[in-house]
């Protein structure tokens, strides 16, 4: 098949030598007019990310395209041979097949089972085609490639379980209301954190943001922030009987939320189910206000416990995750088969027509001394007898290919009747 | 072999199946398996309803007058209403309590099919049949409360707990059980009542009187008092959530003994139920 995969990600390469091989973190850049002027290389896609640089390409038989790969990476990153050495990863055919398999799928991201990857994935996809890189084997292999991260994610669960707090946040309010659409958030005090998660639930359906905090002025700021509104601290009590959801991380040194508050604002809120999310340390709600019905207090622990359990989880799924991917690459290679069979047949038949036409101009002078009639007979009983010939190695073949083993056979095939002059090639190709 | 009877055994069977696929959905932890199960039980409870209306239409007699019909008839409306919810909120393996009670009622129910009628000729008529029937759906509305009430017992204990699992993944979100639990409530409540009403009326036409001190009443009055103050201090007083599961659960509990005890340790006017 050829494919050849060169590449260095987070596990292999530290991140100085990652930094200085892609520019394209920063800038557009992409080396595929570089790729594809080395002889010998056909089709080719370069993906680069924060985490990581591939190059894919698909060469033909023999020639030194990874030595001038290796040279390109070499000569962009700036690298020296030992760093160079140490930092990639060479595969081939079957094995380059899987790696992508997993690249898209997330299964070899630093985050276990992201999704971001797959869109790079396909924009690194729509880049190669739009320069003409990519030919049947890599639109192929890239969607075969979509299509896998897509059975992956929604088959096991290695995307389903938030691994950030923020998000764990997020699933936790979805379990407890179902959708977020008519849900009131109440945000107290500052933070890059809390206020990531109040993002994420608004981004969520979240209806509305109350904004509170010690200063006014830092409350009306944010709340413009988040196009919400800003609240009194005082009125904290207030509030809380609206509000669903509610995320604390002040600097205060108690609880400003006690376990009457939270009590009291439960009565008349008719023990609505309340949320509360305490992401200060130390604590800004009492934990007794956890030990009320209808109440669900997390803090940060909580969450992060949670988040940590999750990604657990995760890699057990992705187990399950790496069995799709190897069958998957299986039915890729046998489709890569089924692709080389037949050009093997049209070329084998084409070389056997190329004979019986060279043995019969030979025999030009002799046949001249027939009857036409008997000419034709001559002519036709050439053809019946390598026809027969021919009839069984090439049903065999086919059949071989359904069983999906035919490499051997075409490999042998192609040496036997020395198919690989410039039409076996072309029959490749 | 009989039309019916093969129709019959076909939805035992996919009950069976579709039960079998949710449990497996808890115990592997995914929802994948529901999924199927939600789809195998529709189609059960299409060929369910088909069996029982056809039943009815074709064999000319009443189906409330029989236990195993009613049975049947109240596995029919807890998958049916199940069903109709699941489609609207994706509560799935709420089906786990479902559709084994449903299965079981249909094997219980089995047990006279095709038998003679189990009600004297004298308690014929459209009162008894009103009466048969609004309690039996009312019975299984309260039903798919309790399991709703049940589930979101489970689900609140998980998020309670504060930690990750793959179960609180699985299960439902409280509000969904909740408002399951609501609805059930609102609806089976006062059906469960007019059930009785229409008993009652009857009762008096054949007995002298709206009362009999029978066992059955006796039970059913009392689970109706506990889903009275359920529902009245669920709109009124704001019982949501985990206090209204519990009481759904209790109170399904009392209606059950109702029915189990009085079939077993007393004789009463409504021994043929």
């Amino acid at each position: 098949m050829n494919l050849l995969l060169l590449g260095m990600n987070h596990k292999t390469a530290p991140v100085e030598i990652r930094e200085r091989l892609n520019i394209a973190c920063t800038e557009d850049f992409n080396p595929l007019g570089e790729i594809l002027a080395i002889p010998g290389v056909e089709e080719a896609l370069y993906l680069s990310t924060c985490n990581r640089v591939e190059i894919l390409v698909r060469s033909r038989e023999g020639g030194g395209a990874e030595e001038r790969l290796r040279e390109l990476i070499f000569r962009h990153g700036n690298l020296s041979g030992a760093e160079l050495a140490r930092c990639l990863y060479v595969y081939r055919d079957e094995t380059a097949v899987r790696h992508l398999f997993r690249v898209a799928a997330g299964l070899d991201s630093l985050i276990m089972g992201e999704p971001q990857i797959l869109g790079q994935v396909k924009d690194a996809y729509r880049q190669a085609v739009e320069r003409e890189a990519a030919g049947i084997i890599l639109n192929k292999l890239l969607h075969r490639a979509f299509r896998v991260a897509k059975r992956v994610r929604t088959e096991t669960g290695v995307a389903n379980h938030a691994v950030s707090v923020s998000y764990a946040a997020v699933e936790l309010a979805k379990k407890i209301f179902g959708t977020l659409g008519d849900k009131k958030i109440l945000l107290v005090g500052a933070g890059e954190m809390s206020e990531l998660a109040a993002r994420h639930l608004l981004k969520h359906g979240g209806d509305q943001l109350f904004v509170a905090n010690r200063t006014w002025e830092r409350a009306v700021g944010m709340a413009a922030d988040f196009q919400g509104t800003a609240v009194e601290f005082p009125r904290l009590g207030e509030v809380l009987r609206e509000a669903d959801i509610v995320i604390t991380s002040t600097g205060a040194p108690g609880y400003i939320l006690t376990g009457e508050m939270v009590a009291a604002a439960l009565k008349r809120r008719k023990n609505r189910l309340l949320f509360i999310i305490d992401i200060a340390v130390p604590r800004d709600v009492d934990p007794r206000a956890g030990d009320l019905e209808n109440v669900y207090l997390y803090n940060m622990d909580d969450l992060q416990e949670i988040a940590d359990e999750n990604m657990a989880i995760r890699k057990e799924e992705a187990a399950r995750g790496e069995e799709i991917i190897a069958a998957e690459t299986e039915e890729f290679l046998a489709w890569f088969d089924t692709l080389a069979v037949v050009p093997t047949i049209v070329s084998l038949r084409e070389k056997a027509e190329a004979i019986i036409a060279g043995e019969l101009e030979r025999a030009e002078g002799w046949l001249r001394n027939l009857r036409p009639e008997d000419r034709e007979e001559a002519a036709l009983l050439a053809q019946a007898i390598v026809n027969k010939l021919l009839h069984d190695p090439m049903t065999s073949l086919k059949e071989e290919t359904r069983e999906g083993a035919a490499r051997a056979y075409v490999a042998a095939l192609r040496r036997l009747f020395r198919l690989d002059g410039a039409g076996g090639e072309k029959g490749e190709a | 072999m009989d039309f019916y009877l093969l129709l019959y055994r076909l939805v035992l069977v996919a009950y069976l199946i579709s039960t079998l696929a949710y449990m497996f959905s808890l115990l592997s932890r995914r929802v994948t398996p529901a999924k199927a199960a939600t789809w195998i039980m529709a189609g059960a409870c299409g060929l369910h309803a088909l069996f029982f209306l056809g039943q009815w239409a074709t064999r000319g007699y009443n189906p409330f007058l029989r236990l195993n019909d009613s049975l049947s008839f109240f596995a029919l409306v807890m998958a049916g209403v199940y069903l109709a919810f699941q489609f609207r909120t994706k509560t799935r393996v709420l089906g786990v309590f479902v559709s084994p009670a449903v299965f079981l009622l249909m094997i219980v129910s089995s047990v006279g099919i095709g038998g003679p009628l189990t009600a004297p000729e004298t308690l014929q008529g459209g009162l008894v049949s009103l009466h048969a029937m609004l309690s039996v759906i009312g019975e299984a509305l309260f039903a798919l409360a309790s399991a709703a009430g049940l589930a979101y017992l489970i689900q609140d204990g998980l998020l309670k707990r504060r930690k990750a699992s793959r179960l609180m993944k699985l299960f439902p979100p409280l509000r969904d059980l909740d408002r399951i639990n609501h609805i059930c409530l609102l609806w089976g409540f006062p059906l469960l009542t007019l059930g009785m009403v229409a008993g009652s009326i009857w009762a008096r036409t054949v007995w002298g009187s709206h009362w009999q001190w029978d066992p059955k009443q006796i039970w059913t009055l009392a689970a109706w008092l506990i889903y009275a103050i359920l529902l009245h201090q669920r709109l009124a007083i704001g019982w949501k959530g985990h206090k209204s599961a519990l009481l759904s659960v209790v109170a399904f509990v009392v209606l059950l003994a109702a029915f189990l005890v009085e079939k077993y340790f007393f004789t009463t006017i409504h021994q043929f139920y």
